[in-house]
């Protein structure tokens, strides 16, 4: 600059432009900026640890098979993967990935908030893949719409892994096992005759250890909201399966896992007879604790209530383009490329053990092959079988983390204050219903 | 380009350049970037331009949001519904008892213990003083995730470092992080950890600037140690011991990181702060809008707070 600059001029100046930069930098505040439909040049994908390392095992054939197209797979890392992708979408779009792998607790809710945040790939044809993944997982794609905004990656039907020679020891026979009452029984005798308590849950809810609560109510096709949206936190099939915890917790069967690494830790050292757990588990006992191999075997989880149904998804996961990306084209292709294809989708399995919700994936032989690790058991046909059957959609909502927090509390308060289940339960679902105006349903 | 001459050295202008007059200021129509008045102008620039751009417009667009609700760029003007709102959510006022409990609990005793370390470090007759005093300091450079997951492994119930160590004395294991009283004393402790050194070099700058003609007069006046701290430490210290009191209290209402790897704000929200409420309001309900109006409730919880601490303590004219 040549020319002299009086104080107040400079201040101006300088207030101006901090202003606009401010401005500029703060964007749209979650509206999406206009992104693009380019379908060649680098994208890049988030995902995290063993997802990503799967995913990365098709990058080489896809960028052979799509000339023009570079793929780098980042791994942010979970829960660090969240936030990011909060922050992104809440500043309009900035500095997202082309490609994100979205849980089925976050998914809804991103749809919900931010609703140009994730891009519509209905319009690059992806309804044409509605009938092949696993059923009860198109509605957590197309949200409040009739768009999808993603592709189905993992599903996660629920199972129960039991130490074999803790139940051999205890005489406990997991073919007479049928529900949960059953096996609250079995726990006492395993309890009795090898000092292993049943199961491990984080009493005080630091890290909102919610999952066997919801696959006891998942297993009554209850979740906690209904179809409609409506609050089902109190219903009498949410207050059966905190009571079914209460009673495991007052018979001694639950061991605390509060703390960094305890649950690990118990299990390593065998302090635990079983681990309800989803399909992904099954290659994750196998690789964190060789040295149990043969220990462990693998059943249906045993129904909440007599009778009940023995098999449900928990959870699942998703690959879904930024509405703000410049290349959706290509970030689509790629995903279309590596979920809809049985022999990309099982090389990531192979890789990550992330299990598919293609269902074409199953065909493979590796889905019947008896596990090494399992006593040979063929551990992974169960739950192949387990999603054909009356698989039904679990409606998470844009209020699901609101609902997991109230959820905690209730269950804390059962299992340190000995709070009776329904109270804990009905006082949770009213604050549920203050905080996000939802109604109770009947 | 050329700075102004001092005005000890006034010097002829060149044809099209301003010179400047005995004050430093130009004169009108000179044309000259860099003069004596706006260096310093151009020097604060970069720190005026961050506090702008990364507190000025967040801090106004904060408050905008508290005031909408909504879905990402579909705001919509509500009002004081938020703040309503928050007047009526128990979580909140869980949250705030939380967090007053742990204020008037921990800063006096975190700072009473920097005053006694500060006090030892300033004794003449401690060996080996910068050893000890770096010794007290090294906890404040640890990173605050760090101590909280250090410290959930020492608290740990089954397998912490705390519990094997009572044990030797026959003391019976202690929940630390499962029972809400045993889960707040553990958020006291770390936090006392961290920054107890910290206050205790702060208050060891202020004892060494005591003048020490005040404590021989006081000694050839008859006063014992006690008298000596009561009547000349105390109040001498007393701008110090201002300065600790409003930060410590300003940083225990922004409770967030201690808490949030420690105990995630349990067993059953006894450890929830308000801080973490906000965090879980914005970042995991997506509810802007109501965070922004924690935020601004907390903000003036502080000031209301900082203010009262001034008038109580500060200098009496």
């Amino acid at each position: 600059m040549s020319h002299q600059l009086s104080r107040r001029r400079l201040l101006q100046l300088a207030t101006a432009s901090a202003a606009g930069l401010g401005l500029a930098a703060c964007g749209d505040n979650g509206s999406g900026s206009a992104g693009g439909d380019g379908d060649s040049g680098k994208i890049t994908v988030w995902s995290w640890t063993t997802a990503a390392e799967g995913l990365r095992s098709v990058v080489p054939s896809f960028e052979r098979d799509n000339p023009g197209i570079t793929v780098e797979v980042q791994d942010v890392g979970n829960p660090a993967i969240w936030d990011k992708i909060t922050v992104g979408l809440a500043s309009g779009g900035k500095g997202l990935a082309d490609v994100l792998h979205i849980g089925v607790d976050y998914l809804p809710g991103y749809l919900d908030k931010f609703p140009n945040g994730i891009a519509d790939l209905s319009k690059f044809g992806a309804d044409n893949y509605q009938a092949a993944f696993a059923k009860g997982l198109w509605p957590t794609v197309t949200g409040k719409g009739k768009a999808a905004h993603a592709l189905p990656w993992e599903v996660n039907p629920l199972g129960l892994f039991y130490r074999h020679d803790h139940f051999e020891k205890a005489g406990v026979d997991p073919d007479g096992i049928s529900d949960w009452n059953d096996m609250t029984a079995a726990g006492s005798k395993i309890l009795d005759a090898t000092g292993v308590r049943l199961l491990g849950l984080d009493k005080t809810g630091a890290t909102q250890d919610m999952d066997f609560f919801q696959n006891l109510m998942q297993l009554q096709d209850v979740f906690y909201f209904d179809q409609a949206g409506k609050i089902t936190l109190a219903s009498p099939a949410a207050v059966k399966a905190l009571t079914i915890i209460k009673r495991l917790n007052d018979a001694g069967l639950i061991a605390d896992t509060a703390g960094q690494g305890t649950e690990k830790r118990l299990l390593s050292q065998g302090k635990l007879a079983t681990y309800a757990e989803a399909a992904w588990a099954v290659e994750y006992l196998a690789s964190t604790f060789p040295e149990q191999k043969g220990m462990w075997r693998s059943m249906q989880p045993p129904a909440a209530v007599p009778g009940g149904k023995r098999n449900t998804i928990v959870n699942s996961t998703y690959l879904a383009v930024s509405g703000s990306s410049t290349r959706r084209k290509a970030a689509w292709q790629f995903i279309e490329y590596a979920l809809t294809k049985p022999a990309q989708i099982n090389r990531i399995f192979a890789s990550g053990g992330v299990f598919p919700a293609l269902k074409a994936a199953y065909d493979d032989p590796r889905f019947s092959a008896p596990h090494p690790f399992y006593g040979g058991q063929k551990v992974l046909r169960p739950f192949v079988e387990s999603l054909s059957a009356d698989a039904r959609a679990t409606n998470f909502t844009g209020d699901y983390a609101r609902a997991l927090k109230f959820a905690s509390d209730a269950q804390s308060q059962v299992l340190l204050k000995g709070a009776d289940p329904a109270d804990a339960l009905k006082k949770a679902a009213e604050q549920l219903a203050q905080q996000t105006g939802r109604q109770q349903a009947a | 380009m050329t700075i102004a001459p001092s005005e000890h050295a006034p010097a002829a202008a060149p044809a099209g350049r301003g010179t400047t007059d005995q004050t430093g200021r130009t004169r009108p129509g000179r044309r000259r970037l860099l003069t004596r008045t706006s260096v310093p102008y151009l020097l604060i620039m970069p720190a005026v331009l961050g506090f702008v751009i990364f507190k000025a417009y967040p801090i106004v667009a904060s408050l905008w949001i508290s005031l909408t609700t909504g879905n990402g760029a579909g705001r919509h003007f509500t009002g004081l519904d938020n703040y309503q709102r928050l007047l009526h959510d128990p979580l909140f006022w869980t949250a705030l008892e939380n967090t007053a409990l742990i204020l008037v609990v921990q800063v006096p005793l975190m700072l009473g213990l920097a005053l006694l370390v500060a006090l030892g470090l300033n004794s003449t007759k401690v060996w080996l003083r910068p050893l000890w005093r770096l010794g007290v300091f090294i906890p404040s450079l640890t990173g605050l995730v760090a101590a909280g997951v250090m410290f959930s492994v020492i608290l740990n119930r089954d397998a912490g470092l705390l519990n094997w160590v009572l044990s030797l004395f026959g003391i019976d294991r202690v929940n630390w992080l499962g029972s809400p009283f045993w889960a707040r004393v553990g958020v006291v402790l770390v936090i006392t950890w961290h920054y107890t050194g910290y206050n205790a070099v702060i208050y060891l700058a202020g004892l060494q600037g005591i003048p020490q003609e005040l404590y021989e007069a006081a000694k050839v006046d008859g006063a014992g140690p006690i008298r000596r701290f009561v009547s000349i430490t105390l109040p001498q210290l007393r701008p110090i011991l201002l300065l600790t009191v409003v930060l410590s209290t300003i940083g225990t209402l922004q409770l967030f990181d201690e808490p949030y790897v420690l105990t995630g704000g349990g067993p059953d929200n006894s450890t929830l702060t308000v801080t973490m409420y906000l965090y879980n309001n914005g970042f995991k309900y997506f509810d802007f809008g109501y965070a922004s109006a924690l935020a601004y409730a907390l903000a003036l919880i502080v000031a209301v707070l900082g203010l009262l601490q001034v008038r109580l303590m500060g200098e009496r004219k």
